[in-house]
This record gives structure tokens, sequence and C-alpha cells, in this order.
């Protein structure tokens, strides 16, 4: 018997399966397991590059980054639970029960630093750096928070911060973006975040089984993000923001010459800092929810609304510049007019009596703006509102702008479904039906008229990091210098005369020209608004005042106005 | 040493030179294994290692000068003694890692369960070589089975259930080639397996953890599936030429625990890849050539079955060991054999190669 020769046979076969075993784990699986092996050891940390900072035209900081102090827990290092707790809750009198859902928290993440409380003042950051001796575990973490340096003030220009969201990330991997990235969620903020945000860089180091750093591997400097520098004057953008402090509406402010816009305000504001604060959250939800007031919209470029009288301007330079119209051209206002069976009033009971442009202009007259408009025609009008920027954006860079709506013989039909009617045109003629500007359109039209029929690019920002932003080009609209010359001086008497309707904005010892408007609108109480510009002849400053269902343009917005360019000429832009 | 020339003829120089060739190695692989311990060499695991080789040396020259037919002779002595430690262990020994296996006496952990491996081939060898049982019949197996069983249910409830386990085999090999009837070794086979449900039962929970483990590592990745996902992890990122000496990042930054002892081979896969693994599986597969030839050679029924008690016992150690790391095996507590650190083990293994020796070079005289 040999029986033993068969023995050989089950060791041969166990060896070659071991063989084969080895064979797969080692060079058929090797890839992913040497991933896994890298993914044990290798760690990266992360180094924020701060995000740029914002100033204003004369280099007062607007918005910067602050070191917030957070208290984190090593979970896995702590040996004395209860008197990290009477530490926490001496020190910074916080909730037993807050601490202890803290450590709860750390302790499923037991390895890493977690935050348990949040953004702690300085003076007690310092007094726990010191107790973190005896308290194993502790860490006080330092980590830069965004922080709007006059709160409120130009909130919707400045815009906030919010954490990236999954398919913006989605979306954005392939510029830098990472998971829990805070972004630009409106205002400067959106429209610079790749300039404003920094690239963060790290260090890559290898780790043990405890996660104990035990060599540096590599790293990668992070990229600070660049500062911006504003057109915007904080002096002058507070004083708008606090004239609309009782009103919902927009203000804006600008150089017509050059496009810089001076202020920017929308009201009602908010707190950007809020969005960064960790206990901010309830506020948070509030604003956004807030469906009555809508405090995030920035009426200033994204609210639409019917400009009224500010209007007529557009009728009477496209009349004039056309010659459907001269500057002696009277028509007699008896407070209504007839189209076919229809009543078209004039705001003035009674009436105007018989009106030239200017007078038009300086009354706001209804009638005689319905004569101009039909003899212009509704196409004329659509292309004279085009021109001056209506119906389209200004481009202005900030997020969001609407292009707001000039209704005509196509848009009526593909929109509405139904031809165009004079009675359209009539309510055209002085602002009203279908038509819809924002404050920017109407400040843009002002300005064009304020400048002598050159348009500008408004903008915010005017240099950034060390490069100055280089304005667009001036754009020529070709009035006719008569047209031109006969509305301005209309708007001059709208101010300056008598019983001019913006006549509550003038100003002693500066020639300030503009015109009001009451826009009638389906939402109740009427729109109130005042543009404007100054010096007549040579103007520095354009504005536009929008109060939503203020009333007459001729009360608040016009003394507001007043108002604005006081401010305007302390701070020597006049 | 006196040998006459006869025994010096047959001895099986190739398989001493194997098994220290495996013994360096494992130095090189154990220093690499604890070096990050940074510990004074002389109490450092190489230095301690070294002694036992040492120790284990002079047993095997020992042992090599004394036919080993009296250890046949004395084999029913050494078995009682065994089993009495082994009863011994449980009611004195200390507890370690949920398990009572040691003796402490001095420093030196000594493991009873590790010598019974041998105590128990050598006793079953003196049954089965006496013809004092008679295999055709199946009341022949009574005897052998008592042998088994006694030492089997005290390693099991130490509870040490790999040594135990491989205790089977090792058995059935012998009786196999001791001349049992093929229709006998089915009928335990069927008879065992049908027992095993019942046997679970005895197990304690943490083996029956691991047992649940091996079926699927990620049920507790950081607690009983802990070791073997960082065990495979280590081998698998090898790769074939492995990530070079004191360079493995799993073993030197620490996440093999038990690296040292039975997951050796996990440092060894990971720092010299699948090419050492492979070639340390050839050594181990050319003393299981030898030791089958000293089998085949030798015309004593008693050396025929001691030898290839030993060989079952080596090979399903390095087997078993080998494949528990890579994930192809539960985790069992056996240990690498020359390789893994321990004295107990070293000395069992070189006890093991010395009786191999022995029958060797004593083939021709009979």
């Amino acid at each position: 018997m040999m029986r033993e020769k068969y023995l050989a046979i089950p060791i041969r076969l166990l060896f070659i399966v071991l063989a084969l075993a080895l064979v797969y784990t080692q060079a058929i699986k090797h890839t992913y397991y040497s991933r896994l092996s890298k993914d044990n050891a290798i760690r990266i940390i992360p180094i924020e590059g701060p995000r740029g900072a914002i100033f204003d035209r004369n280099g007062v900081g607007l918005v910067s980054d602050r070191l917030s102090f957070n208290v984190a827990l090593v979970y896995q290092e702590l040996k004395n639970r209860e008197k990290l707790i009477r530490l926490l809750i001496n020190t910074l009198g916080v909730e037993r029960k807050d601490v202890e859902r803290g450590i709860e928290k750390a302790a499923r993440r037991p390895y890493a630093p977690v935050t348990i409380v949040d953004d702690i003042d300085r003076d007690k950051a310092f007094i726990l750096e010191e107790e973190s001796f005896d308290i194993r575990g502790l860490v006080i973490q330092t980590r830069s928070v965004r922080n709007y340096l006059h709160g409120n003030i130009g909130a919707h220009l400045l815009g906030y911060l919010s954490e990236i969201s999954d398919s913006e990330l989605e979306r954005m991997k392939e510029y830098g973006y990472r998971a829990k990235d805070l972004i630009g969620r409106d205002g400067v903020e959106k429209y610079y975040d790749s300039y404003l945000s920094g690239v963060d860089g790290g260090i890559q180091i290898q780790v043990d089984n405890r996660g104990r750093h035990v060599r540096t591997l590599g790293m990668k400097e992070p990229v600070n993000g660049k500062d911006l520098f504003l057109t915007i004057d904080i002096d002058l953008q507070s004083a708008c923001d606090k004239a609309l402090d009782r009103y919902r509406g927009a203000i804006i402010v600008m150089d017509p010459n050059t496009g810089e816009v001076l202020a920017l305000s929308s009201s009602p504001g908010f707190d950007p800092n809020i969005f960064v604060r960790p206990e901010g959250s309830l506020k948070r939800t509030r604003l956004i929810r807030d469906k009555s007031m809508y405090p995030l919209l920035n009426r200033a470029i994204a609210g639409i609304y019917q400009p009224g009288s500010v209007f007529k301007m557009i009728v009477a330079m496209t009349a004039l510049d056309m010659e459907r119209i001269e500057r002696k051209t009277r028509f007699n206002c008896s407070g209504s007019f007839t189209l076919g069976t229809g009543k078209f009033a004039c705001w003035k009971e009674g009436g105007h009596g018989s009106q030239n442009v200017i007078d038009a202009l300086m009354n706001s007259c209804n009638v005689f703006f319905y004569n101009t408009g039909r003899a212009l025609g509704i196409d004329n009008i659509e292309t004279g509102a085009k021109n001056f920027g209506f119906g389209r954006i200004t481009g202005i860079d900030l997020p969001g702008e609407a292009k707001g709506v000039i209704p005509g013989r196509s848009w009526k039909r593909s929109v509405k479904k139904d031809g165009w009617y004079e009675g359209d045109t009539v309510n055209l003629s002085i602002g009203q039906g279908y038509i819809l500007a924002t404050p920017i359109q109407v400040l843009e039209m002002i300005s064009i008229v304020a400048n002598n029929g050159n348009a500008v690019k408004p903008y915010v920002v005017k240099r950034i990091d060390k490069s100055d932003v280089i304005p667009a080009q001036r754009h020529d609209l070709n009035i006719s210098k008569g047209a031109m010359k006969t509305v301005r001086e209309g708007l001059y008497q709208v101010v300056n005369a008598e019983n001019g309707t913006g006549k509550r904005a003038k100003l002693e010892g500066i020639a300030i020209a503009g015109k009001t408007g009451t826009a009638e609108n389906p939402g109740g109480r009427t729109h109130a608004w005042f543009c404007g510009f100054a010096p007549f002849d040579n103007a520095k400053i354009s504005l536009v005042i929008f109060l939503e269902h203020g009333g007459k343009g001729g009360l608040e917005p016009s003394e507001i106005a007043k108002e604005i360019f006081t401010v305007a000429r302390s701070k020597g832009y006049l | 040493m006196i040998f006459d020339r006869r025994l010096l003829k047959d001895f099986d120089k190739t398989l001493l030179a194997i098994t220290f060739i495996i013994c360096i190695g494992g130095l090189f692989m154990l220093h690499s294994a604890t070096q990050v311990k940074s510990l004074p060499f002389v109490e450092s695991y190489v230095f301690r290692q070294i002694s036992w080789i040492a120790l284990a040396t002079v047993l095997l020259l020992f042992i090599i000068n004394i036919s080993y037919q009296k250890f046949i002779d004395i084999s029913y002595a050494l078995y009682a003694i065994n089993v009495i430690l082994l009863a011994l262990v449980l009611i004195l020994g200390r507890e370690r890692l949920g398990a009572q296996r040691w003796f402490a006496i001095g420093d030196f952990a000594f493991q009873p369960s590790e010598f019974i491996k041998i105590s128990f081939i050598l006793v079953l060898a003196s049954i089965l070589g006496s013809k004092r049982v008679d295999l055709k019949y199946a009341g022949g197996l009574v005897l052998p089975l008592l042998s088994l069983a006694v030492p089997f249910l005290l390693v099991l409830v130490q509870p040490d259930l790999g040594t135990a386990m491989l205790l089977i085999p090792i058995f059935f090999a012998m009786i196999y080639v001791a001349g049992a009837r093929v229709k006998h070794l089915v009928i335990l086979v069927l008879t065992g397996l049908a027992a095993m449900p019942f046997f679970w039962h005895f197990l304690r929970d943490y083996q029956k953890q691991r047992l649940l483990v091996f079926l699927n590592p990620n049920v507790d990745p950081l607690g009983a599936g802990y070791t073997i996902i960082q065990s495979k992890i280590a081998v698998g990122s090898g790769g074939l030429i492995g990530k070079g000496w004191l360079a493995g990042t799993q073993n030197q930054l620490n996440f093999l625990p038990e690296r040292h002892t039975d997951f050796i081979f996990s440092v060894i896969g990971e720092e010299w890849g699948l090419f050492g693994a492979l070639v340390l599986i050839l050594l181990f597969f050319l003393i299981m050539r030898r030791s089958l030839d000293i089998a085949s050679s030798t015309n004593d029924m008693y050396g025929k079955l001691v030898a290839v008690g030993i060989v079952t016992l080596l090979s399903l150690q390095v087997v078993i060991n080998i494949a528990m790391t890579i994930g192809f095996m539960p985790v069992v507590g056996i240990p690498l054999p020359l390789v893994s650190y321990g004295g107990s083990s070293m000395i069992t293994s070189f006890i093991a190669i010395a009786l191999l020796l022995n029958i060797g070079m004593r083939r021709s005289r009979f």
C-alpha cells in the first residue's frame, strides 16, 4: 500500500488554489486595493483661499472676511466629558443640552474635529484656547466668515453668499467649485463670483490608523480672491437707503457721462450677514418666504412697473425728432380726449387749455400726449422707446436684470393674440397700458437726455484688484439738436417753473431738470416716479426715484430727489 | 554530534536549509512589522524571535539525535501530559483576547494547544502502527477516534476553533494512509457534517461573529471585519512586486492589527508583492515535497504515519493562514509556521521539522 502517494494530490491542489487566490488579490484586484490603501493613508487638509474684499469708490471697506472662532471636539481624545461641558457652560453661557448635542455629533466622527459651538467671541476663544491644554480633544478652530460691514446698507447691490447646491456643483465643478463652498447669490457677490472667490489650497498628509499626521507629502498654496472697488459712494448709498426706509421702491444715482453708478438702493432691504451666521437660519427662511414684500427682490433692476408720465419725454423726443410735431405745435386740453366711443381723461379736471410741448411736459398734460402719440403712431413710439433702451436690459454688471415690456403690433399679436388698437397707442403715449420698465431703464432714459443724446452703459465695478474696468463706449443716438433742446427745456420747467409738477425737487444754486410720473397700475395705489439730472448744462448726476404704490411723483419722490441732490452736492459730485 | 555515516547520508540538508531560509526571511518581515515600536534591540520582537529560533534549533539537534522510535514509545505519556496540561490551562491559564490558551512561565506564554498537534500525531501513529487495531472493521476506528476526541474537545472549549479543526484532517490523512476503508472514511465525514449545526451552538459568540464576518466582512467594518479588510487591502495593494521592504503603508502606518503574529503574511504581501508571496509559498511547497518523499521512502509504518501527519499539519497551516489573510477563509487564529512571531509556534514547527529529518535519516534502517 502506497496510499501516502495520493496525499500529494490534495496538497498540490491546495497550493495551486492558494497561488491563484494570490494572483487574483494582488494582480487582478490590485488597482482596487491600491486605491483603498491610498484612501486609508492620505488626507487632504484644505486651506481656504480667502474671498476678495469689496470697497467703495473711495476705498471704504464694504465687505471683507472676518476671523470666526469655533469650538470643535476630537471625540476620540476626549477624556473628561463633564469637565468640558462645565467649562463651555461657564465660559460661553451656552445651554447644557446644546453642548451635549454637539458632543453626540462629534461622537459620530470620532477622529476628526467637529464643531460643537459656532462663532464665539474672540476673548472667549483665547480663554478656551488656554484651557484646551487641560482638556484633551478640545480644539479652537478659526474660519473666515464673510462680513458685511455696513449691515443693511447696499444689500441688494452687494448680494450675499450661501452654500453651493448639488445641481450647481454638478454644473460648476470644472470651474473649481467644491461641495460646501459658499457662492455669491445676488448682486456683486454673484456677478463677480469668479473674481472674488479664492482657490482653496491644501496640504496633502499621510496619516496613521488613528488619523494622526505622520508626514507631509505636498502642499498647494491657496490663491486669494481679487478685491473689488465699486463705483458706489457708501455715504450716498447710505442716504438713498435711508430715504427709502419707510417705502417700497428703488433709487439709483449715476454719473450720466460715464455710467458709473454712485448708489443703487432697493427697499425693503435685508442684512446679508444673516446668510453666513449659523443662528440666522430662521431669519433667512422668513426673508425667502416673504411673499408680500419680496425683500430679496432688487427692485432697482429686477422690478418692472408702468413708467407713467416719465415716458412722455420719449414720446415728445421721438415726435420732435421725426418732425411730427414742432416746438410751437399746440394741442388744446379740455380735460379729456375722445377716441371713437372711448373717452381718455387728463389728470387735471377741466384741462390745461392750449399747450405746446414744453407746457405739456411741465404740466404733464395727458391730452397733449394723446394727440402727439396718435400723430406718431405705435410703430414710431415702439422704435423710439427701444432706441432709449426700453424692452431690453441695460447690461449693468449685476445679475437678474429684467427686460420689461415695450408693446407693439407684433408683441400684442404674439402675446395677447389680438390686434393693436388706437386706444392702445393713446394709453402708451402716457406710459400706461402694457408697458413695463425697470427703474434702471428709466435712469438710462433720463441719462441719455442729460448727456445730450449719448447713451452709456451703467456699471458698478470700477476696478478689479489692480486693473481698472474699461467702461463701454458711449453711443450717440443721433437725435436732432432741436428735439433734444426742446425736451430738455421742458424737463427744466418741470422742476423750476412756478407750477411745474416736480417743483418740490428744486434746489437753490443747482439747476435741476427732471420728470415726474404717477402710474396707474392694477395692484392698487399709483406708483410714484421722479427721474432727473443736474446740473442742467453739464450734467454730473442723474437719478431715478421709484416708490411702489407711492402716490404722486410730484410729492415724495421729488422731495427725496432734492434730498439726494443735496447729499451729492455736499459730497462734491455737483 | 555523533551520527553514523548512514544517518548522515540520508540527512535531508535541503529541508533544513529551506527551513532556515524561511526563518531568516521571516525575521526581516518581523522587523518591518514591528520597527515602528522602536524598541531597543534586546527588547525587540526580532531579538526575541531569534532567541526562540536558537532554542528551537537546540531542540531540533536534540530530537534528531534520538531515534523517533523512542518518541513513539513514550507517545502515550507525552499525550497524557499534554492532555492534562490542556485541562489545566482551562482552569489556571491566562485569558487573552477572550480565550484561555496560555500558561505564563515567567515571560514566556506557554501554549499547550500548539504542542498537542505533535503529541496527537505521535500517539495516533503509535495506535495505528501497532496493529492492535484492525482498520478493516469499523470497530477498529474507536480507539483512534477517542484519541482525537479528547484533545479536540479540550481545545475547542478554550476556545481555539482553528487548532481543533486542524486535528480532524490530520486524523483522516493518517487513518487513510494506515489503511482505513474508504467507505468508513466517507461515513465519518458525513457524520461530521451532520453534526456541524450541533457544534454551532457550542461556539462562542466571537467565533460565530468571525464566521459571519468571513461571509461578509462589511457587516462590521470597524469591529470584527476591520482586520480582514485591512489585511486584504495590504496584500492587494502590494501588487506584483510590492511596495518595498519597510515601505508598506498599511503596515508602517499601523492599519494592520496582529501583523507580527497571525497576519504576518499581509506584511509580506504588501511589501514584497505577488513575487515575494509566490516565492514564500514555493519554499513551503518544497518542504511538503521533501516531507512526502520522506513519508513514502520509509518502510516503517510508524515513521510513515508521523511524516504524513506532519505534512498535513504544516501544509494546512500554511494554506489556511495565507487564505485567511486574503479573505478566502475565516479568521481562525492559526499562525504561519516558521514566520509568525511566537515561541510556542516556532518550537512546534521546529519539532515537526526535526521529526521529519529524524524519520528521513533513519529510513534505511528498517
